[in-house]
């Protein structure tokens, strides 16, 4: 079983209305995307709500259809394209934030996609925390975790946290462990 | 029909967050003043309070001013939710000002004060012969500049208040502000004799915009004073607390 698959059945066994964290070891961070996205989301048929604030929307479904994952059923918020530049054509499967410190906007656009979907089951996955903290402080971004998740949570929707170990610190790491209900550590000499 | 623990009919906004602001709608018949600077998005949120009434069965009238109804819809968000017939059908009746002035013969530039009871008894009559039970005024403000004294503004304001009030009318008086202004109306007297104020804004942190509102205040209801951050979408507003520990606000 590949490290992704073992991912995957972790997730499996996360309860409705769950947040998990899943700190990813650099080199892991295409196959955890690949975890979420097609073995675990795309087989259960949930849709996704993809958070992206660390790379472009472009570039990740760029990647997504040079992996052959179906994504179909993502839909995204896409905080770093606008920031960068970079082109910005709006799409049926994208919304644009401004910037990643736009915080609230990041969960009204969430919001909306989530009302938007017809799935009955829904996911969010925020990526990454670590690109969120460079762009706001550890206050406003543990405010911002406690309401997000807890705004998920009351509409059964799972969240899913994805940090890169090596660029975490306690404090981030001890952040989105607060609000929480487990974590999913993967990195490739360690097995989940 | 919604009723809080008092027994106080509500007039639900059909603005699921806005509604739990105000801890269930606005108090039936109260005359409300929707206020803030230009792109603040008063009239979208306007407008979507009509819809949703109108959805529900209650005949919901807009009162247009300076804009012509029909540039209005065609910049209106398109929203899901949005369905002509509502118009076909009169439950949602858009009226251009105006077009009542002329009728009323009230051209000239500025009204009497036996003309501004002229100008009630023309909106009162359509309340009444179309059973409107939600009204939008958009904007006292531009009736304002007609009106010229406080003391016309003021007695217009009340007469159309107390009209509607007997009416069973909710109502949303559209006021305009200017950037940065601090008060919440530009002719002082709309703010002292609605019933509630709903103050929308552009707010800047740190290089961004975000539009914000919040309940300043409302007569017979609890209501949170928080400020929050909004959408405008084609599902209708959507709004989240304003970040605190996010600077500025």
């Amino acid at each position: 079983m590949t490290l992704a698959n073992k991912v995957a059945a972790e997730l499996e066994e996360m309860p409705p209305s769950s947040a998990v964290s899943l700190q990813v070891g650099v080199d892991f961070y295409l196959d955890a995307i690949r975890a979420v996205v097609d073995i675990y989301a795309s087989k259960r048929d949930i849709e996704v709500v993809y958070v992206t604030a660390t790379i472009s929307y472009q570039a990740i479904t760029d990647i997504l259809k040079a992996l052959e994952i179906d994504s179909s059923k993502v839909h995204f918020v896409d905080c770093i394209s606008h920031t960068m530049m970079s082109s910005s054509l709006q799409g049926s499967q994208v919304l644009f934030v401004e910037s990643p410190t736009m915080l609230e906007n990041i969960m009204l656009k969430t919001e909306y996609l989530l009302r938007k979907s017809g799935g009955k089951e829904k996911m969010v996955l925020l990526d990454s925390i670590n690109s969120l903290a460079i762009h706001n402080s550890n206050n406003v971004l543990s405010e911002f975790l406690h309401i997000f998740v807890s705004s998920l949570r009351s509409k059964n929707v799972n969240t899913l946290i994805l940090s890169v170990m090596e660029h975490t610190s306690q404090e981030l790491s001890n952040m989105v462990n607060l609000v929480c209900d487990s974590t999913i550590r993967a990195r490739e000499e360690e097995t989940p | 029909m919604v009723e809080d623990e008092k027994g106080r009919d509500r007039c639900r906004t059909g603005i699921d967050s806005l509604d739990n602001i105000l801890y269930g709608g606005i108090p039936r018949s109260n005359t409300i003043l929707l206020t803030g600077s230009c792109g603040t998005g008063k009239t979208s949120l306007a407008l979507e309070f009509l819809l949703h009434g109108a959805i529900e069965g209650e005949n919901s009238m807009f009162v247009s001013v300076t804009e012509a109804s029909e540039k209005l819809l065609a910049n209106v968000i398109p929203y899901d939710f949005f369905d002509k017939k509502l118009m076909s059908s009169n439950k949602l009746v858009l009226i251009d000002l105006p077009v009542l002035y002329e009728r009323l013969g009230l051209m000239k530039a500025e009204l009497s004060m036996e003309e501004v009871g002229l100008l009630v008894s023309g909106i009162m009559d359509l309340v009444k012969e179309l059973k409107i039970k939600r009204l939008v005024v958009d904007s006292i403000t531009s009736i304002g500049y007609k009106l010229k004294t406080q003391e016309k503004i003021r007695d217009f304001i009340l007469r159309l208040a107390k009209g509607l009030s007997t009416a069973g009318c909710t109502s949303i008086l559209v006021s305009e502000v200017s950037t940065g202004s601090q008060g919440y109306s530009t002719f002082m007297v709309e703010e002292a004799l609605a019933d509630g104020i709903i103050l929308m804004a552009n707010m800047e942190r740190r290089g961004d915009l975000l539009r914000t509102l919040q309940v300043i205040k409302m007569r017979g209801t609890t209501h949170s004073r928080a400020k929050y951050v909004l959408d405008l979408t084609q599902v209708g507003v959507l709004m989240v607390p304003l970040l605190k520990g996010g600077g500025s606000g």
